[in-house]
C-alpha cells in the first residue's frame, strides 16, 4: 500500500506540470493585458509598457513557462500582481475560509444523503421512497446559485434568521472556544457557514441519498436477507449495520469523485454569500489577468482534488479489503 | 419492480424531452411575438391573456423568449456533449486498446482536465475566447470529455480481454475491425446513457456561468441570463426567475429521468453509473 | 436562531480586546483592498480606507473644495511653482514626526515607474520636489498645470517606515485619524481611532468596511441590519425599496463620474459627425435613466459635469429624436433603397457593432435597449461583450466602433478632457482630432484663473457636444443609505470623513 501510494504520489509531477501548462496556454490566449488593467483607464501606452518590463510580460512564452517551473520547483509561486502580496500568502488566507464552508457541506450532505437513502431503501415503494428520491432528482436539477438566493431570500430575509452574507469568526477557534465553554463563538460561526454550506452540500446530499437506496437495495435483496427477512427477522441491526456498511463504500468513492466539484461550486457559492475564499478569489483573479495567482489557485485546487482522490482510494482499500490496490 | 421504476423514469422524462423539443420548435410561432421586441410600458407583467407567460425587463414576451431560450440551451448542450462524446469515446477506445505508452499520456492528460475544477476552466475558456454560443459549447465540451474518455477506455480494457474479441485477433483482423466492429458497440449504451444525463448538465453550467458573467450574450434569450438577470429583480418581480428556474429545473429532470431510465436498459450493469456519480456543476 | 445571534454578539464584544464594539460603524464595500499603500491605490475601498488613514497635503470637502490638510497654507509665486508649508507636530501612526522628506518621498516614489503607481500620470507634469526645510515643500512643474493642487490629497506616507522595510502593503502607517485594527482579507478592514491625531482624537469606535461583492446582497445585508451604511453602486432595483424604508435615511448627489458612448473617429461610417449626431438621436436618455437606472442618474446634456464650477445648462447634445434621426440619415444619404428594413448607402448596409463589458448588468441593459432601438429605426446594430480586461484592451487599441463604457472621480474637467479629446491624448482612444479643442484644452491646463478655465472649457464643449466623439448618456449619481444612528454628509467619490467628525 505504501509503494502504491509513493507511485500515485508521483504522478503529481506530471499533473502538476500538466495543470501548469494548459492554464498558462489559456492564458495566452485570453486577450486583456493585465498591466493595462492594473494602471486602469487613466494609462499612457508608455507606462503601460513599462509595466508588462517590470512584470516581466515583455519576455517570450517560452522564458515565462520555463522560469515559472523552476520558481515552483524551488516552492515559490510568485506574486500576486493585484494582491500586492505573495501567491502563497493570498491562496494560504482564503483556503481555510473554502474549506470550512466544503468540509461542513460534507457533513451536511453525507447526513442529509444517508438519512434519505435508508429511509427510501428501508420503505422502498412507499411515498417515503418516492418522496427522497423526487428531493434526489430535484436536487442535481436545480441550479445551485438559484437554490442559493432563494435560500438566502428565506432564511435571512424573509425569516431573519441567519446573517445573510459574510464570514463569522474561524471555525477552527470558535470549535476550540466551544470546548473550554463558551459556544457562543461557535453558534456565529456555524450560523454564518450554515447556508453557504447548505447550498454546496445540495447537489452532494442528492446524489449520495440514490447510491445509498441502490446499494443498501441490493444487499436487501441478497438471499440471506430475503431469507431474514421472510422470517420476519429484518431487524435494525440487518438493516443498519449491514445495509448500510455496504452502502458506505460508494458514498466513500463519491467523496473523492465530487470534492472537485464542491471547490468548483465553491465558486458560485462564494459569490453569493460573499464568502473570502478560494471560489471568490478565482473569479476576481481572472477578472483581472492576475497570472500568477491564477496559476497557483488552479493548482491548488488541482493537488488538492489529487490528494483527495488518493485518500479515497487507500480509505477504499481499508474499508474493504477485497480490493486490491494496483 | 426495477424495470417498472425504470420505465416510469422513461415515460416521465421522455415526455418532458419531448414537450421542451416541441416548445423550442415551435413556441415562437403560437405566441405572435418576436424574441427581442421591446415595450418599456408594459415591463414585468403578470401572465394574462396577450403575454402567456407574462414579460421580462424590457416588457419582451416572455413565452417567446423562454420558446427561444429553449432552442439555444438544448443546441449548446446537444453540441457540447456530443463534441465531448466523440473527442472522449475517440480517445478513450484508442487509449484503451493501445495501452502502454500512449494509454498512458492520454490518461494524464485527462487527469489534468479533471484536476481543473470545472467552472473555473470553462470561465478561463469563455475568457479566452470571448462570450458566444460556439465559444460556450466548447468551453462546456472541454470540462465534459474526459468523462467519456474515462468510461470508453475502461469498457475497452474490460473488452480487449473478451473471448470474441482474442478470437476476432486469433483469424487475424485488423485494429479498426477489432475497434469498431467488435468494441464500439460495447460502449454505446453507457455512452448513450451518460450523454442524456450529460445534457442537464450544460443546461445547469450554462446558467452558473451567466450568472458570472461569461454566458452568452444578449440579446439572445437564453434561459441562463433571464435566470441569473431575474435574481436582481427577485424581491420586486419574483416571477421572472421563477419562470426561468423552473423551466431549467423541469428540463434538466426530464433529460436525467430519462438518462436513468434507458440506463436499465442500455447500460443494465451500470457501467456509467460507476464512473460518472454525478453532473458537474 | 433570533436567540444565537444575540447570544453570539454578547460572547464577541466580551471576547474582543477593545470594548464596545457594537458601536462600530460597519460600512458595506463592493470589493476588497488589495493594498494599504495609498501611492498605488487602485479601486475605491482602496481611496476609502486610505483616506481614513492617510492624509494629504490637502483635503477635498464634500463640494470638491480645496482645504487645508497636511499644508497649513501654500502659494503659487509663478505658474510652474507652488510652495507648501505643512502643519508642525504631525505624528504618524507609528509616533514618529511628519516631515516635508516624507512629502518628498510619497510623490517622487509615485514618479518612479517601478512603483507602478495607477494615478501617477497625474503627477507627471512635476518637474522636481523637494524640500526646502523641515516644513517646506516646493514643487516645480514642468508647465502650468492647474489641476494640480486637486490631485494633492494623495495620501502622505512615512519615508523611515517604508525605506525601513515597512510592510505598508499590509499594514499603514498614515496620519489620518484612524488606524488599521485588524484586516482579514477578503472579508473586512476594521479601523480604529488614532489617539495621536493632529486634529483631535476622533470621536468614534471606528468604522468597519465589509466586503460584500454582490450589490444585491449588500443592499440586503444593509436591510438585515448586518451592515450600517451602503453607497453607489448599488443595483438599482434596490432602490426603490431601500427609499422607501423609513428606518433608513438616503441622500443621493449628482457624482463624479459619467455613463458615455465612446464613438470611434477613425471607423470609415463614424468619420461622419452627421452620422454620430443621427446615430445619438437614437439614444433615448430618459428610459435609460429612469427605467434602468432607476432615477439615481441624470440624464447628460454635455462634457461638463452638474457639479463643476465649468457647468454651462446651455450647452447640450442631440436628444432622443427617431423622426429627426430619420431625416439625418436620409441627409447623409442613408435611406432603405431595398426596402429590407435597413438604410444602406451605395449598397452597403449601416451596421455597426455596439460594445460593453459584462460586469455591469445595467450598461449590458443600457446597450440592448440602444440596440433595439437601433434596429426598429433601420440602423443594423449588433452587440459585443466581452469582460473588462477583453473589452478595454480592444477600446485602449482603437478597435472598438460604438463602446459604452464610463470615466469616475472627475475632480477637474481637465481630467475627462484633456487625454481624451487632444490630438493624440493618452485616452483618446477614438482618435478624435479638432485643433480648435486643442487649443481650449492646452487653456484650461495652464491659465491660472478660473475664469479664463471655464470659458475654455466650454468653449470646447460646446464643440464636443457638436461633434459628439462622446455622446455623454447620463450624469452618474452617488447615493447613499445609512441608518438613524449615523451621522453623515455625503461625500460624491464616498469618502467617509464625515462619519468620524474629521
Amino acid at each position: 500500500m505504501l509503494w502504491y501510494a509513493l507511485r500515485r504520489l508521483a504522478l503529481f509531477v506530471p499533473l502538476i506540470l500538466g495543470v501548469v501548462a494548459v492554464t498558462f496556454g489559456i492564458m495566452q490566449l485570453v486577450p486583456g493585458d493585465p498591466a493595462a488593467v492594473l494602471l486602469g483607464d487613466e494609462a499612457s501606452e508608455e507606462a503601460v509598457r513599462e509595466i508588462r518590463r517590470s512584470l516581466g510580460l515583455d519576455r517570450p512564452w517560452w522564458v515565462r513557462l520555463g522560469s515559472y517551473y523552476l520558481d515552483l520547483a524551488q516552492g515559490d509561486m510568485g506574486i500576486s500582481y493585484f494582491q500586492n502580496q505573495p501567491v502563497a500568502d493570498a491562496i494560504r488566507q482564503r483556503v481555510v475560509p473554502t474549506l470550512e464552508v466544503a468540509v461542513v457541506a460534507l457533513l451536511i450532505s453525507i447526513l442529509i444523503g444517508l438519512a434519505l437513502g435508508v429511509a427510501a431503501a428501508f420503505w422502498r415503494g412507499t411515498p417515503v421512497d418516492a418522496a427522497s428520491m423526487l428531493f434526489a432528482q430535484l436536487g442535481v436539477s436545480m441550479p445551485v446559485f438559484w437554490f442559493g438566493i432563494l435560500l438566502m431570500y428565506l432564511l435571512a430575509i424573509r425569516l431573519d434568521l441567519l446573517p445573510s452574507i459574510g464570514r463569522g469568526p474561524p471555525l477552527a477557534g470558535a470549535l476550540g472556544d466551544a470546548i473550554l465553554g463558551r459556544p457562543a463563538a461557535l453558534v456565529d460561526s456555524l450560523s454564518h457557514i450554515a447556508m453557504p454550506a447548505l447550498t454546496l452540500g445540495l447537489t452532494n446530499a442528492a446524489v449520495i441519498s440514490r447510491l445509498v437506496r441502490s446499494a443498501m437495495l441490493e444487499t436487501l435483496g441478497q438471499d440471506f436477507i430475503r431469507t431474514a427477512h421472510a422470517k420476519g427477522l429484518l431487524t435494525f441491526r440487518i438493516v443498519f449495520v449491514h445495509a448500510l456498511g455496504n452502502a458506505l463504500l460508494p458514498v466513500v468513492s463519491v467523496i473523492g469523485l465530487r470534492f472537485g466539484a464542491l471547490l468548483g461550486g465553491a465558486v458560485l457559492t462564494e459569490s453569493i454569500f460573499g464568502w473570502p475564499g478560494l471560489g471568490q478569489l478565482a473569479v476576481s483573479a481572472i477578472s483581472q489577468r492576475d497570472l500568477p495567482l491564477i496559476q497557483g489557485i488552479v493548482l491548488t485546487f488541482a493537488v488538492a482534488f489529487a490528494i483527495v482522490n488518493l485518500l479515497v482510494d487507500l480509505l477504499y482499500a481499508v474499508i474493504d479489503p477485497r480490493i486490491r490496490l494496483e | 419492480m426495477k424495470s417498472l421504476f425504470g420505465n416510469l423514469s422513461l415515460t416521465i422524462g421522455g415526455t418532458i424531452v419531448l414537450a421542451v423539443i416541441l416548445f423550442a420548435l415551435f413556441g415562437t410561432l403560437v405566441s405572435g411575438y418576436e424574441p427581442e421586441q421591446m415595450n418599456m410600458k408594459d415591463r414585468f407583467s403578470l401572465p394574462s391573456s396577450d403575454h402567456w407567460l407574462g414579460t421580462d425587463n424590457f416588457g419582451r414576451d416572455l413565452w417567446t423568449r423562454m420558446a427561444v431560450g429553449a432552442r439555444v440551451s438544448l443546441t449548446v448542450a446537444l453540441c457540447s456533449v456530443a463534441i465531448a462524446v466523440v473527442v472522449g469515446t475517440a480517445v478513450g477506445i484508442v487509449s484503451g486498446y493501445l495501452g502502454g505508452a500512449f494509454d498512458l499520456v492520454t490518461m494524464r492528460i485527462v487527469d489534468v482536465f479533471l484536476g481543473f475544477p470545472p467552472i473555473v476552466l470553462a470561465l478561463a475558456i469563455v475568457a479566452a475566447l470571448g462570450p458566444g454560443m460556439l465559444n460556450l459549447t466548447l468551453s462546456l465540451a472541454a470540462i465534459f470529455w474526459t468523462e467519456y474518455a474515462r468510461v470508453v477506455r475502461s469498457v475497452t480494457l474490460a473488452q480487449r480481454e473478451a473471448d470474441y474479441v482474442t478470437a476476432a485477433v486469433a483469424i487475424g483482423a485488423g485494429n479498426s475491425r477489432i475497434l469498431f466492429v467488435e468494441i464500439l458497440p460495447n460502449v454505446v449504451g453507457p455512452i448513450i446513457v451518460l450523454a442524456t444525463l450529460g445534457i442537464g448538465t450544460a443546461i445547469i453550467a450554462e446558467s452558473g456561468l451567466s450568472f458570472l458573467g461569461f454566458g452568452i450574450e444578449p440579446p439572445t434569450p437564453t434561459w441562463g441570463w433571464t435566470l441569473s438577470y431575474g435574481t436582481r429583480y427577485l424581491r420586486a418581480e419574483p416571477w421572472l426567475s421563477t419562470v426561468a428556474g423552473l423551466a431549467i429545473m423541469i428540463t434538466v429532470l426530464g433529460f436525467n429521468l430519462f438518462g436513468d431510465g434507458l440506463r436499465d436498459h442500455l447500460d443494465p450493469r451500470g457501467i456509467a453509473r460507476r464512473i460518472r456519480s454525478a453532473p458537474r456543476q | 436562531m433570533k436567540y444565537a445571534r444575540m447570544l453570539a454578539t454578547v460572547g464577541l464584544t466580551s471576547l474582543a480586546a477593545t470594548a464596545a464594539t457594537a458601536e462600530i460603524t460597519r460600512l458595506g464595500a463592493d470589493v476588497d483592498s488589495a493594498t494599504m499603500d495609498p501611492r498605488i491605490q487602485r479601486n475605491t475601498t482602496e481611496y476609502r480606507v486610505n483616506n481614513l488613514v492617510y492624509d494629504g497635503l490637502i483635503k477635498l470637502n464634500a463640494d470638491l473644495q480645496v482645504e487645508p490638510g497636511l499644508a497649513e497654507s501654500w502659494e503659487n509665486p509663478e505658474p510652474t511653482i507652488w510652495i507648501f508649508n505643512l502643519r508642525e507636530n504631525v505624528t504618524f501612526h507609528d509616533g514618529s514626526t511628519l516631515v516635508a522628506d516624507d512629502v518628498v518621498y510619497t510623490f517622487e516614489t509615485i514618479l518612479d515607474p517601478d512603483l507602478k503607481a495607477r494615478f501617477r500620470s497625474l503627477f507627471t507634469p512635476i518637474e522636481t520636489i523637494e524640500a526646502l526645510d523641515a516644513n517646506t515643500v516646493r514643487i516645480t512643474l514642468k508647465e502650468p498645470y492647474a489641476p494640480l493642487l486637486s490631485y494633492l490629497d494623495m495620501g502622505i506616507v512615512s519615508k523611515d517606515y517604508v525605506e525601513s522595510g515597512g510592510d505598508i502593503q499590509s499594514v499603514p502607517v498614515g496620519t489620518g485619524p484612524l488606524q488599521l485594527a485588524n484586516w482579514e482579507r477578503g472579508a473586512k478592514i476594521t479601523l480604529e481611532p488614532f489617539e495621536g491625531y493632529w486634529g483631535g482624537a476622533p470621536d468614534t469606535e471606528g468604522i468597519e468596511f465589509v466586503v460584500v461583492g454582490d450589490n444585491t446582497a449588500r443592499a440586503q445585508a444593509f436591510e438585515a441590519g448586518d451592515l450600517d451604511i451602503i453607497q453607489s453602486p448599488l443595483s438599482s432595483q434596490d432602490i426603490g425599496r431601500l427609499v422607501e424604508n423609513t428606518q433608513f435615511q438616503n441622500e443621493i448627489l449628482g457624482g463624479l463620474g459619467i455613463t458615455y458612448l465612446n464613438f470611434n473617429t477613425a471607423h470609415p461610417l463614424l468619420s461622419d459627425p452627421a452620422l454620430r449626431r443621427a446615430l445619438a438621436m437614437l439614444v433615448d436618455q430618459e428610459t435609460i435613466v429612469n427605467a434602468i437606472y432607476e432615477g439615481v442618474d441624470q440624464v447628460a446634456t454635455s462634457i461638463l459635469l452638474p457639479s463643476s464650477w465649468a457647468y454651462d445648462a446651455s450647452i447640450t447634445q442631440p436628444g432622443f429624436d427617431p423622426e429627426g434621426a430619420k431625416a439625418a440619415f436620409a441627409a447623409a444619404g442613408w435611406t432603405d433603397s431595398n426596402g429590407d428594413g435597413t438604410l444602406d448607402k451605395d449598397g452597403q448596409p449601416l451596421s455597426i457593432v455596439l460594445s460593453t463589458h459584462s460586469e455591469d448588468p445595467n450598461r449590458i441593459q443600457s446597450l440592448e435597449y440602444i440596440q433595439a432601438i437601433m434596429l426598429e429605426n433601420g440602423v443594423d446594430a449588433s452587440i459585443s461583450i466581452a469582460d473588462w480586461p477583453a473589452f478595454s484592451e480592444g477600446v485602449r487599441g482603437g478597435q472598438h466602433e460604438i463602446a459604452l463604457l464610463g470615466w469616475l472621480n472627475i475632480v477637474d474637467p481637465d481630467r475627462l478632457m484633456f487625454g481624451q479629446f487632444h490630438t493624440g491624448g493618452s485616452f483618446n482612444w477614438g482618435s478624435y482630432s479638432n485643433s480648435e479643442v486643442d487649443a481650449h484644452l492646452d487653456t484650461g491646463r495652464s491659465a491660472t484663473e478660473i475664469g479664463d478655465r471655464t470659458a475654455a472649457y466650454q468653449a470646447a464643449a460646446a464643440i464636443i457636444a457638436d461633434e459628439l466623439p462622446y455622446f455623454v448618456i447620463a450624469y452618474q449619481g452617488y447615493q447613499v443609505f445609512h441608518t438613524n444612528e449615523v451621522s453623515l454628509t455625503p461625500d460624491a467619490r464616498g469618502m467617509m470623513r464625515s462619519v468620524i467628525g474629521k
